[in-house]
């Protein structure tokens, strides 16, 4: 059904459309019993919860309770710190991701990340993007592959005519949807993005919403923010992780509620995620 | 072994945003408490067929809106500033709708109001005085009922609403069979007509009451529900034209 608001169509089935519900959607992460320990401490444990292809997914939570440690599971990162370990078990579309035979670069072409400040490489923005294809051997249609993840980034108009420049003479927001872009190259499945818009001004960080909001068509995304606000505006299920503290001080993060954002803004199941998204505590 | 954030940060942050809703909620109570005199002046006008007292009803409405447009700034600034979710959200919602049924029984009372001065020349009749008299005192408990029930978020109390509305509409009913076997006589039937929308005026004021139940609900439970609909009667004693609309 459309309505004419203003002389314009509007769709009224596309306004606020309900998630689609479970078993309509498509499971991309299934992670179960995930814990993560750094020398012996434990940073995160218990974690259970589902990923869905199409979704934006956030991640939300007071410091210290292991929301980049989480998303950093996705992708293997936290085998480059030799002291992490990671237990439980994260089915990649039904494959153990931390089986013996995965091999972590592969597994971050299909998975790619952005974090919180933007890094792009001090060449040419060119060649930032071009960076990912060529490591991978997919240099058929270079040029094409990189005005396209330009295009996809929302910063095709603003960079195509100076691709030779220097990535570093970009502001910080082009930066990031550089970033992005370099990400979006290689053309990974999910998109992983560490706080994405922290370092960013809000006009810069509300590009960063809308192109995650565009992007979530072809890719699945994935964020942590310590914006409560992005969450609520740009995400369709919202996990809300907290700090549980040992005998001894130590502190540990778990999940405490995971559900559809509108829920969770609106009236969430538990009081410590209510505390939090309230702002009143923590 | 479990900590909570209350544990972990004993010192309750955003008062400022606290203190806004606080005083958010003691003015929606503030304006019941007019709506209240208001209610019990209308009705001793109608009683005593007082055309001043009614004028000073009319006149009082002023104040009813006064605080009715000071909550919907409040409201305002609060969505504007604060963006309130979950509970906060439910609290701003609920006072925004409740504010309004307020004002609207507020209108309400000055209907009454006006319908008495018209028919301040004319004969009353005790078994309808009576019966306003009971209408009346039973809208001001379901007002009563239902400010209590918010502020203290009591699902209960906010249920009860739906039982003491049928009460009122059980004396509107009367009041209109009344009307109808008044006889003949042209003057006792204008001033009968007119005393029909008054007691739909009071019948009204009970729904309002629930539907001040139903913001209660809401805010204790997340869930919007209406406790009773013209299109799903069950379970509710009546007949249909004292069924109130859904809305």
């Amino acid at each position: 059904m459309s309505v004419t608001m203003a002389g314009v169509n509007v769709d009224v089935a596309t306004q606020a459309r309900p998630l689609p519900a479970k078993e309509f959607r498509e499971v991309v992460f299934d992670v179960k019993d995930l814990g993560v320990s750094y020398s012996g401490n434990q940073a995160l444990q218990d974690v259970s919860l589902e990923i869905y292809r199409n979704f934006v997914t956030a991640f939300i939570g007071p410091s210290g309770c292991g929301k980049s440690t989480f998303i950093r599971c996705f992708n293997h990162m936290n085998d480059l710190i030799p002291s992490a370990k990671v237990e439980g078990t994260i089915l990649y579309h039904g494959e153990d991701m931390y089986g013996p035979e995965v091999d972590a670069v592969e597994v971050r072409k299909r998975i790619g990340m952005v974090f919180q400040k933007p890094n792009p490489f001090p060449k040419s923005i060119y060649d930032n993007v071009a960076f990912g294809p060529r490591v991978l051997g997919m240099t058929d249609g270079l040029d094409e592959r990189v005005e396209r993840a330009l295009q996809q980034s929302a910063l095709w108009d603003e960079a195509k005519d100076r691709l030779k420049s220097s990535a570093l003479s970009l502001s910080g927001g082009q930066q990031q949807r550089l970033c992005i872009a370099r990400c979006l190259a290689v053309e990974p499945e999910v998109i992983l993005m560490d706080e994405p818009a922290s370092a960013l001004d809000p006009i810069a960080t509300t590009r960063i919403e809308d192109l995650m909001h565009e992007l979530k068509k072809d890719y699945t995304i994935v964020v942590v923010t310590h914006n409560m606000q992005q969450a609520a505006r740009v995400a369709d299920m919202t996990a809300f992780f907290s700090v549980n503290r040992g005998e001894e001080g130590q502190r540990t993060g778990i999940l405490v509620e995971y559900d559809a954002t509108s829920k969770i803004f609106t009236q969430p199941s538990d009081k410590r995620t209510e505390d939090y998204v309230t702002g009143r505590f923590g | 072994m479990g900590v909570s954030l209350r544990d972990e940060y004993p010192d309750q942050m955003r008062l400022s945003f606290q203190e806004e809703l606080d005083r958010l909620e003691a003015n929606l109570q503030e304006e019941s408490e007019l709506v209240l005199r208001s209610l019990r002046g209308a009705i001793n006008a109608l009683e005593q067929q007082d055309a001043e007292l009614a004028d000073e009803v009319i006149a009082f409405d002023d104040e009813v809106d006064g605080r009715y447009l000071e909550i919907t700034k409040g409201i305002e600034q609060l969505l504007a500033r604060q963006t309130p979710v979950a509970v906060d959200l439910r609290l701003v919602l609920a006072v925004l709708h409740i504010n309004l049924g307020l004002e609207r029984m507020a209108d309400l009372c000055v209907t009454i109001s006006k319908l008495t001065k018209l028919s301040a020349d004319l004969k009353p009749d005790d078994t309808l005085v009576e019966a306003f008299e009971e209408m009346g005192a039973r809208a001001e408990e379901m007002i009563r009922v239902a400010m209590k029930s918010f502020s203290e978020r009591e699902l209960a109390g906010a249920e009860s609403l739906v039982d003491l509305d049928e009460l009122i509409d059980r004396a509107n009913r009367r009041v209109v069979k009344h009307v109808f076997e008044l006889g003949n006589d042209p003057a006792v039937r204008e001033w009968g007509l007119r005393m029909i929308i008054v007691s739909r005026c009071l019948e009204r004021i009970g729904d309002h009451a629930v539907d001040i139940g139903e913001q209660t609900a809401y805010l204790v439970t997340g869930e919007f529900r209406e406790f009773t609909d013209a299109s799903h009667p069950e379970g509710v004693a009546g007949d249909e034209s004292s069924a109130r609309p859904s809305s």
